[in-house]
């Protein structure tokens, strides 16, 4: 299995925010609490030594997903070449029926549900679609610094090492996230 | 990634931010489904989260689809559908009978620019009432009219900016008040702050706030005082001076009237050496961080001074512009690779080396913009040219974007009929008495051009226009013939596109439609002023003396103690020092906010949910007033009132707050404005030049 997982260059990101609504138009997601991408502001300091960093979150197609043990019906899959973790809609019996559990599970809190009663889970696939025709992802295609990379996840630890922490983000060893990050400091 | 029956169409998308970005559109059965943006070689003119979102404003249910006439009183929004016809023979007969019964002077045409397109803007109204006999010009350019008078003073023109893949040429990049990151001014001009960065530059942000552009692309933040920026210049330039670090050959040979400038800054005239414990005082700056700077920026080359505009916005802007271009010749930057001629971060029309003749703001004639509610309301007996009746406004949201809202409103209240033509109920549209419905450049044709970059855009029609909707060139025609103008001309909108694009660099017409862009080819990036530097005999500077006029003969003849011929500081009226700041004793600017154009965007969720229009307060200014993040407070001064939530942080120099702009007005009964529009609270009141001082306001700020 060759995991595919992101490359977020965080020296780069300037929080515009192009990425998440490039991926609500693409896949269709109404204005709501559903989003595939978080991007949140990482502020410390004091005026006039301060520092922000904005960090890209979104399903970080987690080597050993806790979202995919924690799911009642196994709505949840891995992709055995892949890696990419999707749900399946149709399986999936609604966050109000299993109360959340891959939600509560998920350490990045990386389920999405829409303001629909009994809401089916929704989350990104790493535009499995896009791949499959050669194309990237719409938020790497999207980013107007660059700053958002997909490929097979050894490539980025090859070209950029080891890298699995930046501002704001808390690298879960456990469930192995796949992301490789430049953070900036 | 197509799907049967569905159809790809590229057109680009050239919002009033300065950039000028591929979309690629999917449309199925005649409805846009999905945007993509540029996918074909870098460098790709990527397009923002606004660009993204067009399909949640082309197809808002608020859309305007019919023309409308208003019952009820003025101002109040209400309005019931009429038929094109009814709307069309209403207006052509308003604009004979307010011609035929007052004259031409007595009609307003009051635009701004919108989409930046070559067809569907200003030109067929314009073209339309010269046609019918005239109008009173309004003029002032909001965006940045003090640093276009500024430039056309110091280098004789306006067109003045490198290119910005330029950029990658800088060794030393200062970015003063200059925030592409969320105000775009040009295509992938972010991309390429960062890649200089990347590649080593150095980059210095001199701003009152830590933006998001300061925040990721420089290494040091420099926090300075609104409406003091010309007195750090120059006070940069004393330091150069004093060290004798400035290019004299290149002030002999290019310039003229650095002697007098310099006797300005020691203090020959005044008493008052213009020094870095001088500026302190002035800026908040402290003399060592102002000295570090003009020293480095002096000694290292090439290096680019980027003029942000929003400091121009100020009571004497156009001071700030003057200095800053003064210290890109004191070191030699100008006209060089890597360097900048420090007048405009931000360059448009008419840029070299387009061939295509892009439309211009006609400048400097009629009456200023900000005067117009006192050209209303006095009109003859106020000294003014006319006595304003009828005003066409389209492609501006007057109401919510001009400075001192109260006063906006008593102008349009006075005139006796006001056609909009809008995409939304505004604050504007809400004042028509006619109502045109327009189209979104998603549903019409025309040509655009790169901010920055060497670029033309195709607008392609995506869609068909939503319901009754017509473009700016239809509605202008259909006045034309019910006004009995028999020259209008009846090309359409594609022979007209045709015919601008022939005799220009681009060699085929239906390649250039079906792709959305083309490039123009050059050997090396663009840099202005290359030849006046390389030959100035042959090549003299579009100005008087043919030089670089640091002592400015234009303004010299002013005779204005308030528009020096040389850059001086001038403290602006609502400064720290003002008596105004006992009562209102914070710094109000209004910056652009990252989810909008101006105020194009606010109604789009997909939009509107990424962040909450907000106040910005230092936590010291908050904590003395009690307030904490989220709270709602109460913003005002003696002009007006806004309640607005407090976003508390660190990133902004005490003793100022910012409104971003272009928040739709939500006033109630008693004109407080519950929307979070700065525009109730600023001074309707040019600089001397004409500068639009949105960002010189006193203010005070209290828990609601």
């Amino acid at each position: 299995m060759e995991q595919i997982g992101f490359f977020f260059n965080q020296t780069r990101c300037t929080g515009c925010y192009a990425c998440i609504v490039a991926c609500k138009d693409w896949h269709d997601i109404p204005a709501g609490p559903a989003s595939w991408i978080k991007i949140s502001a990482v502020e410390k300091g004091k005026f006039p030594d301060v520092y922000l960093g904005y960090l890209f979150t979104t399903c970080f197609h987690c080597g050993d997903p806790l979202c995919l043990k924690a799911c009642p019906v196994q709505a949840i899959t891995k992709g055995l070449e892949d890696g990419i973790v999707v749900v399946n809609t149709d399986s999936c019996i609604g966050g109000e029926e299993c109360k959340f559990a891959c939600l509560k599970a998920c350490p990045y809190k990386v389920p999405q549900f829409g303001t629909e009663s009994n809401p089916k889970m929704q989350k990104c696939d790493l535009c499995k679609d896009r791949l499959a025709e050669g194309k990237m992802p719409i938020c790497i295609a999207a980013c107007p610094l660059r700053a958002l990379d997909v490929a097979p996840l050894d490539q980025f630890m090859a070209k950029y090492g080891n890298m699995r922490k930046a501002e704001g983000f808390k690298y879960i060893k456990r469930v192995n996230p796949s992301i490789v990050f430049r953070p900036k400091d | 990634m197509k799907q049967s029956n569905e159809k790809v169409v590229y057109t680009t998308c050239a919002s009033h931010c300065g950039g000028t970005c591929v979309l690629k559109c999917y449309v199925k059965a005649g409805v846009l489904t999905r945007i993509e943006t540029d996918d074909g070689k870098e460098a790709q003119l990527r397009a923002c989260a606004k660009g993204r979102a067009y399909r949640q404003r082309v197809y808002h249910p608020d859309r305007l689809l019919f023309p409308m006439k208003r019952v009820g009183k003025r101002g109040e929004g209400k309005f019931e559908r009429i038929t094109w016809d009814e709307a069309l023979d209403t207006v052509a007969g308003e604009l004979i009978r307010v011609r035929d019964t007052y004259g031409p002077a007595s009609i307003l045409y009051l635009w701004r620019a919108a989409d930046m397109h070559q067809i569907n803007n200003s030109n067929p109204f314009h073209k339309l009432l010269t046609l019918a006999g005239g109008y009173t010009g309004l003029w002032g350019i909001a965006s940045f009219q003090g640093g276009i008078s500024a430039s056309e003073a110091q280098y004789g023109t306006r067109t003045t900016d490198n290119a910005r893949d330029d950029l990658l040429n800088s060794r030393l990049i200062i970015l003063w008040g200059w925030n592409p990151a969320n105000t775009i001014t040009g295509t992938n001009t972010s991309w390429y702050l960062a890649q200089a960065r990347e590649a080593g530059s150095r980059v210095i942000a001199v701003d009152p706030r830590h933006t998001d552009t300061a925040a990721i692309f420089a290494d040091e933040w420099i926090p300075i005082r609104p409406g003091t920026d010309a007195a750090m210049l120059i006070a940069m330039a004393y330091v150069m001076i004093d060290k004798n670090l400035q290019d004299r050959a290149f002030l002999d040979r290019y310039t003229i009237g650095f002697e007098k400038f310099k006797d300005s800054v020691l203090g020959l005239k005044d008493g008052e050496a213009k020094t870095p414990s001088w500026a302190e005082q002035i800026t908040g700056v402290p003399a060592s961080t102002i000295e570090n700077l003009a020293v480095e920026y002096v000694t290292t080359k090439p290096a680019a001074l980027m003029t942000g505009i929003a400091p121009g916005r100020t009571a004497y802007g156009e001071q700030y512009h003057r200095a800053a271009m003064t210290l890109a010749a004191m070191t030699g930057n100008v006209g060089i690779h890597g360097g900048s001629a420090g007048a405009r971060a931000w360059e448009s029309s008419q840029w070299y080396p387009f061939k295509m003749k892009f439309p211009r703001s006609r400048t400097s004639k009629g009456v200023h913009k900000a005067d117009l509610p006192d050209f209303i309301l006095k009109g003859k007996a106020g000294g003014y040219p006319a006595d304003p009746k009828l005003a066409v406004i389209l492609n501006t949201n007057y109401a919510n974007q001009d400075l001192n809202t109260n006063k906006v409103v008593q102008g349009l209240m006075a005139l006796e009929f006001i056609v909009v033509q809008e995409q939304f109920m505004t604050a504007t549209a809400k004042f028509a008495d006619i109502l045109f419905p327009t189209t979104t450049f998603l549903e019409r044709n025309d040509i655009d051009q790169g901010v920055g970059t060497a670029f033309y855009g195709y607008v392609n029609k995506v869609i068909e226009p939503l319901g009754e909707c017509k473009s700016h060139l239809e509605i202008a025609r259909e006045l034309a013939v019910r006004m009995g103008i028999a020259d209008f001309g009846d090309e359409s909108e594609d022979e007209l596109l045709r015919q601008e694009v022939a005799g220009t660099e681009i060699p085929d017409y239906e390649e250039f439609k079906t792709k959305g862009i083309y490039r123009i080819k050059l050997d090396e990036p663009y840099v202005a002023f290359k030849k006046q530097i390389e030959d100035p005999d042959n090549n003299p500077f579009p100005t008087p003396s043919g030089k670089i006029e640091i002592y400015s003969s234009k303004w010299a003849t002013c005779n204005n103690p308030k528009l020096p011929p040389v850059p001086t500081y001038i403290e602006t009226w609502e400064s720290r020092n003002d008596p105004l700041s006992a009562k209102y004793p914070l710094q109000l600017i209004t910056t652009h906010f990252k989810r909008r154009v101006h105020a194009q965007f606010d109604n789009v969720p997909w939009l509107r949910e990424l962040e909450e229009q907000a106040i910005l307060i230092n936590s010291i200014d908050a904590q003395v007033r009690g307030i904490n993040k989220g709270d709602k407070v109460k913003v005002f001064n003696a002009r007006g009132m806004v309640i607005i939530t407090a976003a508390v942080t660190e990133r902004i120099l005490p003793g100022v707050v910012d409104m971003p702009e272009g928040a739709w007005s939500e006033q109630d009964e008693n004109g407080v404005d519950w929307g979070g529009n700065p525009n109730a609270l600023t001074r309707n009141q040019p600089s001397p030049i004409g500068s639009y001082p949105f960002n010189t306001c006193l203010v005070e700020v209290e828990k609601l």
